[in-house]
């Protein structure tokens, strides 16, 4: 989804808030602030999707006044039309593949390697802990700030809940692996 | 400052003897947020008993400011858990002829705190959990959330040094666990409170700055998240 169709109607989507026009700063602002956690953007990739998004006639530019020179962006008819029909359209994501890294080195450890698996399997729990603060952190700033930010919230329930599920998996994985390679008594 | 020094806790002998908790050693400076974490059976409650002086290690030393719970009288032990110590379970153990006021304000009026003191301390209390508008309610006409928020002024009225909470949103939905979670955070954060909670779920460990992961009674491993991104609007996932 980071490059495809998400990504443009993303950007699509935040200029349709802005009926009155918005500059491209703004627009990379905006979408850092509501998407940020999902979606790294830097201001080449922005243009490109916007010159795509105007090459389409999916959005226009128009100039505030006669002495400024900074493009704003605004949606058209057309764009509008489009944003609903991907609204409405099945999501095409795939689904995430689980840690493939991890996957691989289990497949080629053998029994005598247990107490480094182990040591994986724990540096990749610290990691995802690490994970499940910050967005704990996001939560708590979204929550205080005026955005209306009740899909990056959606967003944020999604991403703890496939966290917490990896983190299931490895404490799985870590008691699994105990029982398969331990030396029996 | 709580400090275990290798401690362990065997409940029963002889062939029936169960290690609750073994070797454990840590500092928990003042003002920390730490969670115990770990499957059922792993020593978590036991750890929070220990601190509270509920129950004497079989070994090692737990300090609290740095005086032994275990060299304790029953008397300074008491005095502990009921000037010091916030207690706040899954269970909420509110007296449901009481009011929220009175459920409050029961630890100051049991220690003998004049009225006055107490009708102050409770209204700060319940101002803290944001449960002032729901004073002159008894708790059986509160939502389980609610509850919990008495449950913790409860526990905050004595002005605590330490909250102990184990698994304080066992009893609640999600979108109310996180509400007392939410509390639990702000809470430390403005007092200064020591917390250390107890729970399974790592959504709610990843609240804390320090996660100490149990497994059978041992210290299995210990996680620092409290590093916060320098930018507000950095992104923080890949």
């Amino acid at each position: 989804m980071r490059h495809g169709a998400g990504i443009r109607y993303a950007l699509l989507g935040v200029v349709s808030q802005h009926p009155e026009g918005v500059h491209g700063y703004a627009l990379k602002r905006h979408c850092e602030r509501v998407l940020g956690n999902f979606w790294q953007l830097n201001f080449g990739e922005v243009y490109r999707v916007l010159d795509w998004l105007s090459a389409e006639g999916l959005i226009e530019h128009v100039l505030p006044d006669a002495e400024s020179s900074r493009k704003l962006y605004r949606i058209t008819e057309k764009g509008r039309q489009s944003l609903d029909d991907f609204v409405l359209m099945p999501p095409t994501d795939a689904p995430r593949p689980l840690r493939q890294e991890l996957a691989v080195k289990l497949l080629f450890a053998g029994p005598g390697r247990l107490p480094e698996l182990l040591h994986l399997i724990d540096h990749q729990r610290e990691a995802y802990m690490r994970q499940l603060s910050l967005l704990g952190v996001q939560r708590r700033r979204l929550a205080r700030s005026q955005l209306d930010a009740f899909v990056t919230q959606l967003l944020v329930d999604g991403a703890e809940l496939s966290v917490r599920a990896e983190l299931a998996w490895l404490d799985d994985v870590a008691q699994k692996l105990t029982e398969r390679f331990r030396p029996s008594a | 400052m709580i400090e275990f020094r290798r401690v362990t806790k065997i409940f029963g002998s002889g062939a029936t003897a169960v290690s609750a908790v073994s070797d454990l050693s840590f500092t928990c400076p003042r003002g920390a947020f730490w969670t115990f974490m770990g499957p059922s059976g792993s020593g978590k409650s036991t750890v929070l008993h220990l601190i509270a002086g509920l129950t004497p290690p079989t070994s090692g030393q737990v300090l609290v400011d740095g005086v032994d719970v275990a060299g304790m009288t029953p008397a300074e032990s008491a005095a502990l858990r009921r000037r010091r110590i916030g207690y706040v379970l899954q269970a909420f153990n509110l007296l449901p002829f009481l009011t929220a006021r009175e459920n409050v304000g029961m630890p100051l009026v049991l220690d003998g705190v004049r009225q006055a003191e107490v009708d102050k301390r409770v209204t700060e209390a319940l101002a803290m959990v944001h449960m002032h508008h729901r004073a002159d309610h008894q708790p059986t006409h509160l939502s389980g959330g609610e509850q919990q928020r008495l449950a913790i002024a409860r526990a905050l009225v004595i002005r605590p040094a330490i909250i102990l909470a184990d698994e304080p949103t066992g009893n609640l939905d999600r979108a109310a666990g996180r509400q007392i979670m939410d509390l639990i955070h702000d809470v430390n954060d403005r007092t200064g409170v020591t917390v250390l909670l107890v729970t399974h779920d790592p959504v709610l460990a990843a609240y804390a700055q320090r996660v100490l992961r149990l497994v059978d009674g041992a210290l299995h491993q210990e996680m620092a998240l409290d590093e916060e991104p320098d930018d507000p609007t950095a992104p923080v996932l890949h």
